[in-house]
């Protein structure tokens, strides 16, 4: 048992032991829960620590590190050939931030539950499955072993937000679940169509190891998938094109993008403050991680013929999310459209195929996961207070809650790219990147950084409009004097988790380092795998 | 000459009456009256039969001996009669659906 | 000095910039105990002190020194921060000191038991440090950090009374109208990234860097086509960032608004030292400008000047004519670069620097003892407005008397560091003018007519706030009358108005060549000098702002005033041509609306299409559900009821009779009997 198995598994422990538990030792679930995660966040430094930066992974097996492999599900199919199915676990740099951020935030998110009183028992289990499923996604190498940890995924949040949420949580659980399904369902037929398209060249089985579908000389001449010789074609179009396209949609709508951005602020409006700091500050880095390991990785030479359209799509999100943001009047939906906007630069920034623009894109996702949950927190206290979070309902907050609005100023002015902040050094890499695209011909001109760049003008516009809305001003709340009351300033536990989570903005961006030191070689591979297509 | 078949007649027609009696009458006594009926017709079969047992006269004694049950099983038959009278009020067998499921 | 202190010129140039950051955190921790100040107060004198005695000597006129530490690495390129010393950053880096310093000192008393004063010392020391650092950047993309902290603090600042409305509109309308320059600046940043491939001043614009093919002995391979339209693109952006944060039309309109923060706050960053850091920036990346952005921002430049003195003309309120002012001073530092000669912008910014501070610091202790008359009297007026004011000179001579020195400073009067600064910016025009001929000229002519405005403006502000008589001279009385400013709000201001006379530039004070200042930064312009035009020009400024005295002198202090109250121009000069309204009909209100629009659409549209598919499937199902119930259950259920229908039919036997359980059996038995017979 490995170090990343115990990683992957350490949660599933502690669902054990709180389902083991009666329900008379109610308030000992969320310290086990607690307990487990710090624990985890311990292995996920140690492993920080002991990572090789210098060791790109990315298509070579014996690169990646903490690796572990064993047969899982052997079965002789007969004339179909055998079926082979690896536990295969193993991290390169593009992982390894992602997993820090997951333990992380995982924490940040117990921490927020702390005032759960409705049936701790299966919230927390739910949780730690969660959990589980999280690392395991980041950590699987075997497609099959990620596409079961994707569904189970699913199944935990569904519960959470259908059981914990808000009034119209039934509905938002719901279009949650169906919009992942829909995409994960198609994925499973690319995933069995690259089954039968890519032979392991040790044992001539058909694998569902993504290092082998990532290598073009390990598919079957004349498969579906193949790409050596001629492209298969179905109805006139490449089959390799279908099944990017495909896999693209699975994890865009995790991204999410415009168009199939919809089930966003309605799963972060109904969903409790920890599921909404959990789903902006991990999911949809799911969505960002699947199309830099399995789209681009494995499809390197359709990541070249598409990437003017997803930089197109990243573009549209990012200027809509942005200005749906300005015209919210609910703060929480403010936020998801912000994340919308945020996660835009994510998509444009994969898309420019330079080493700048990948880089800022996996740094925007590690600061959107500290941000937005951050963002989503601090929205959970004021409603935590008064079960309100219409914008022109508060005024002048900051005459109140100094401490607070302090701590939203921070956030928000870190999220719309204040230098020092972690945001800044993604979105202007983003944008340099971007705009460097032109120089290094991947196809992406520049009218579309420009364009991102109005997006972060926009941030500015919304968030800083927010401020002088809510919390500057003479004091005015819709509430009157029981809300003047029931505000109080952030107590210790939510100054707790803040200022840690604003503290690691500040030193992401001030020690960029930290994640570039770690990411930078296999980014560079990354490049190199889709180079010769361009 | 009266040969075996005219007894067999006249029981065959005795035992048709009894049939009918059963099957058609509104009332339990002349149900039981063709019952009885029905019995002595199987009784006149018994002696005409016996001719061919000269030696042990085995069809009279059978004869005697369904009698003998006959009177019995009417003495029986009335009470259930009187005590079906007293339980419906009445003795028409149509009046009664006990055994209906 | 190397005795006593042992540490290099780079080392203490980070030092000067770290100190008030040390100070800012220090104060973030301690947070509502420390109102006095005094340790941004002790930061600020040791960084002024490092710079002015120790890092300033050390480099000025001589080699550039540079320092460069690998920040991070992305992709291949190696991000380099550190810092870079010549006779520009430090220069730049000794003016925000001595200016800032003053300030400090003049906060202490003006912002006295102000109740959020532990903030105030805090982002002021936070603005000191971005400032501080943002002069000694070696890096475009640090530059561009510290470009946006200034932003930042400048924001905090103005919405130092947040409680007020217009302050938070005002900082609001600051920060994003900044944004709209930042942006410009990245992609700036990002255009000479992805060409040249370094962002590192020293590499891209040093004696042998590659915009600077004049010195190309150092084997520099990478030669930049002048004309390239990247570098016009590029220029442009660059030009835009700085039009952003020095003000320049249309860009100014924050400017104005941001007058909402504290006075001081305004004397130092919105006059003197943080507006002025776009023109910084277009000196330190001057080569990488060709002739065509040259020319755009000279006619920014002089667009700026016109339009900034003509709105400056009617205010009312005393900080806005300022603003206004600092807007067409910036203005003419923009024509300076513009016209090729950065070190004349440079030599502006430095004078500007130290009479614009003192303007805003007398402004501010005439508002200062204005409000607190209207404190102490209940009285319901404003402050800052000129109408309530005049006849000061009696209760504040001291106030007046440096007052007056920064205006004639400001009107480029002989003497002052101004008449040097100014003349060499418009002699300078004429000289560019002259030499490309034609339209050229309408530059130098329009920014004499400038001159001549700046100087009736600013006369007008004298006149109306010193001279005439008080509006409550009545109120006043032995109990509470105006009092001159406290020692600690004079002894800044009239240290600065010492620094306003030529000597502190020029010891020849009629020639801007001699300024050591011109001679340390100097630049070979492309157009030959006209010796005349040092003559006549002078003497046309300074003839100009007597005349205009005169008649501000007639108009506003005898009562002779031309215009009546709803004059049309008047009217229009007062409301910036009307531009806020413009840009909040058709930026702000229409971002708003397709703002709104978005949010249906994407309720209606793109939700909509969601709702399509689930209704879509919904009726699917439903169908289904239909054929489920009546067609196959159908089959189902008909099996069903005929085994019940014939059940039925049979039941009747079952009735309970036994004369009709005899009769069926005998039936039965007779059927048996046919059959066997019919067999």
């Amino acid at each position: 048992m490995g170090l990343l198995s115990i990683l992957i598994f350490l949660p599933l422990i502690a669902l054990a032991l709180i389902l083991a538990l009666p329900n008379t030792a109610k308030s000992s679930y969320k310290y086990i829960a607690l307990g487990f995660t710090v624990l985890q966040l311990g292995i996920a430094l140690y492993i920080y620590q002991n990572f090789q930066g210098a060791q790109a992974g990315v298509n070579i097996l014996s690169d990646f590190q903490f690796l572990e492999q064993a047969s899982w599900i052997r079965l002789d199919l007969g004339a179909i050939g055998k079926l082979e199915i690896d536990y295969l676990i193993g991290l390169d740099g593009i992982s390894l931030p992602l997993i820090v951020l997951s333990a992380l935030v995982m924490l940040m998110g117990v921490g927020a539950s702390w005032n759960i009183d409705k049936s701790p028992k299966g919230y927390f289990a739910l949780l730690m499955l969660l959990n589980t499923a999280v690392m395991g996604i980041f950590c699987a190498l075997d497609f099959f072993l990620f596409y079961v940890f994707y569904e189970v995924m699913l199944f935990p949040l569904y519960f959470l937000i259908g059981i914990w949420g808000g009034v119209r949580r039934e509905y938002a659980a719901i279009k949650f679940f169906l919009y992942t399904l829909l995409g994960s369902v198609f994925m499973l037929l690319v995933i069995v169509g690259l089954y039968f398209s890519v032979t392991n060249p040790e044992t001539g089985a058909h694998t569902f190891n993504m290092l082998h579908m990532m290598n073009p000389s390990n598919y079957v001449d004349g498969s579906f998938f193949s790409f050596i010789a001629n492209y298969h074609e179905v109805l006139g179009i490449p089959a390799r094109l279908i099944g990017f396209i495909i896999l693209f949609f699975a994890f865009a709508i995790k991204v999410p993008i415009v168009p199939l951005h919809t089930w966003l602020p309605d799963a972060h409006v109904e969903a409790p403050t920890p599921v909404s700091i959990i789903l902006a500050g991990i999911l949809l880095k799911i969505g960002g991680y699947g199309i830099i390991r399995v789209c681009y990785s494995i499809f390197p030479d359709m990541a070249a013929l598409t990437n003017w359209w997803l930089a197109l799509i990243g573009i549209i999100s990012i200027l809509y999310g942005a200005l749906n943001a300005l015209a919210q009047k609910d703060l929480k939906r403010m936020i998801a459209y912000s994340s919308v906007s945020h996660m835009g630069f994510v998509l444009l920034g994969i898309a420019s195929l330079t080493a700048e623009g990948i880089s800022g894109a996996m740094f925007q996702m590690i600061s959107h996961g500290f941000l937005s949950a951050a963002l989503f927190f601090l929205v959970g206290v004021i409603y935590d207070r008064v079960h309100d979070r219409y914008i022109y309902n508060f005024r002048g907050l900051a005459g109140i809650m100094p401490k607070y609005t302090a701590c939203v100023a921070i956030v928000f002015f870190a999220s719309l790219g204040l230098p020092g902040f972690s945001a800044f050094i993604g979105e202007a890499f983003v944008i340099i990147g971007t705009f460097n695209a032109q120089s290094m011909t991947t196809g992406i001109p520049r009218w579309m950084a420009i364009a991102g760049s109005a997006g972060i003008f926009l941030s500015a516009a919304y968030f800083l409009w927010t401020l002088q809305r809510m919390f500057f001003g003479q004091t005015r709340l819709q509430g009157g004097t029981a809300w003047a009351s029931a505000l109080t300033d952030l107590n210790r536990r939510e100054l707790l988790i803040l200022v840690p989570t604003i503290s690691l903005a500040l030193i992401l961006g001030i020690v960029p380092s930290l994640v570039f030191g770690k990411l930078n070689a296999s980014i560079l591979k990354l490049i190199d795998i889709i180079n010769p297509y361009i | 000459m009266i040969t075996l078949t005219h007894f067999l007649l006249v029981s065959a027609c005795i035992f048709c009456i009894g049939m009918y009696a059963v099957l058609a009458k509104r009332n339990a006594i002349m149900i039981l009256v063709g019952i009885e009926l029905m019995i002595n017709a199987a009784i006149l079969n018994f002696v005409a039969f016996s001719k061919y047992d000269k030696t042990n006269y085995g069809g009279q004694i059978f004869a005697l001996f369904a009698i003998v049950l006959a009177a019995a099983a009417v003495a029986v038959g009335l009470a259930i009669i009187l005590n079906v009278y007293r339980h419906f009020n009445t003795i028409n067998p149509k009046n009664m659906h006990e055994l209906k499921d | 000095m190397n005795e006593l202190l042992p540490i290099s010129p780079i080392n203490a140039s980070v030092l000067i910039a770290l100190l008030p950051f040390l100070a800012f955190l220090i104060q973030a921790v301690l947070g509502k105990t420390q109102t006095s100040g005094n340790i941004s107060l002790v930061a600020i004198i040791l960084s002024t002190t490092l710079s002015l005695f120790w890092v300033f000597p050390a480099v000025w006129n001589h080699d550039q020194q540079t320092l460069k530490l690998v920040w991070f690495v992305i992709g291949e390129y190696d991000l380099n921060v550190g810092v870079l010393l010549n006779n520009l950053t430090v220069l730049m880096q000794l003016i925000v000191c001595i200016i800032a310093l003053p300030v400090h000192i003049y906060s202490k008393a003006y912002m006295k038991a102000d109740p959020g004063l532990h903030r105030y010392w805090m982002f002021l020391s936070l603005f000191c440090f971005a400032m501080l650092s943002l002069t000694i950047s070696i890096n475009l993309f640090q530059s561009y950090i510290f470009w946006e902290l200034v932003g930042f603090a400048s924001y905090l600042l103005i919405g130092y009374w947040f409680t007020k409305d217009s302050a938070v509109q005002a900082n609001k309308k600051a920060f994003l109208v900044n944004r709209i320059g930042d942006i410009g600046f990245l992609i700036g940043i990002a255009l000479i990234y992805s060409h040249v491939g370094t962002l590192d001043l020293t590499m891209l614009f040093g004696p042998s860097g590659v915009f600077n093919p004049s010195s190309l002995e150092h084997g520099q391979s990478l030669v930049i086509d002048t004309d390239a339209s990247w570098r016009t693109w590029a220029g442009i952006c660059f030009f835009l960032g700085a039009m952003a944060k020095s003000a320049q039309f249309p860009l100014h309109i924050w400017l104005p608004d941001a007058m909402e923060g504290p006075t001081s706050v305004s004397s130092l960053i919105h006059a003197a030292t943080m507006v002025a850091a776009g023109v910084f920036l277009l000196c330190t990346i001057f080569p990488l400008f060709n002739a065509t952005v040259l020319l755009l921002i000279a006619i920014i430049g002089t667009l700026t000047a016109i339009s900034g003195a003509i709105f400056a003309l009617g205010q009312q309120d005393i900080k806005k004519i300022l603003a206004f002012s600092t807007i067409s001073q910036l203005g003419f530092m923009m024509v300076g670069v513009g016209i090729g000669a950065w070190d004349s912008a440079m030599f502006h910014l430095g004078t500007h620097a130290f009479f614009k501070c003192l303007l805003f610091l007398c402004a501010g202790a005439v508002i200062h003892e204005m409000a607190h008359l209207k404190k102490h009297r209940n009285l319901e007026f404003d402050p800052q407005n000129l109408r309530n004011m005049g006849g000061l000179r009696k209760y504040m001579p001291k106030t007046f008397l440096c007052m007056s020195i920064a205006s004639l400073a400001l009107a480029g009067f002989p003497l002052t560091a101004g008449y040097l600064s100014k003349d060499s910016i418009v002699v300078g025009a004429f000289e560019w003018g002259a030499y490309h001929g034609g339209w050229h000229m309408i530059i130098p002519i329009t920014l004499i007519i400038v001159s001549i405005l700046t100087a009736f403006y600013i006369g007008r502000l004298i006149w109306k706030a010193f001279f005439g008589n008080f509006r409550f001279a009545d109120l006043l009385n032995t109990d509470h009358t105006m009092r001159e400013a406290p020692v600690l709000m004079l002894a800044p201001m009239i240290f600065l108005a010492l620094c306003c006379f030529a000597p502190a530039f020029s010891l020849q004070p009629l020639d801007y060549h001699a300024s050591w200042l011109m001679q340390g930064l100097h630049v070979q312009t492309a157009y030959p000098a006209i010796p005349s035009a040092h003559l006549y020009i002078p003497v046309i400024l300074s003839i100009g702002a007597i005349v205009s005295w005169f008649i501000g002198w007639k108009w506003y202090t005898q009562r002779e005033y031309p215009f009546s109250t709803g004059n049309k121009l008047v009217q229009l000069a007062n409301n910036q041509f009307y531009l806020n309204e413009f840009n909040e009909v058709i930026f702000v209100n229409s971002i708003k609306r397709l703002s709104g629009f978005l949010y249906f659409v994407d309720r209606k549209v793109v939700d909509g299409l969601t709702y399509l598919f689930t209704n879509l499937i919904q009726s699917i199902a439903r169908a289904v559900n239909w054929l489920d119930k009546n067609v196959i259950d159908g089959l189902v259920n008909m099996v069903a009821n005929s085994t019940y229908y014939l059940g039925h039919l049979v039941r009747h036997v079952q009735n309970g009779q036994l004369q009709g359980y005899l009769g069926f059996a005998l039936t039965v038995l007779i059927l048996g009997f046919l059959y066997l017979i019919i067999k």
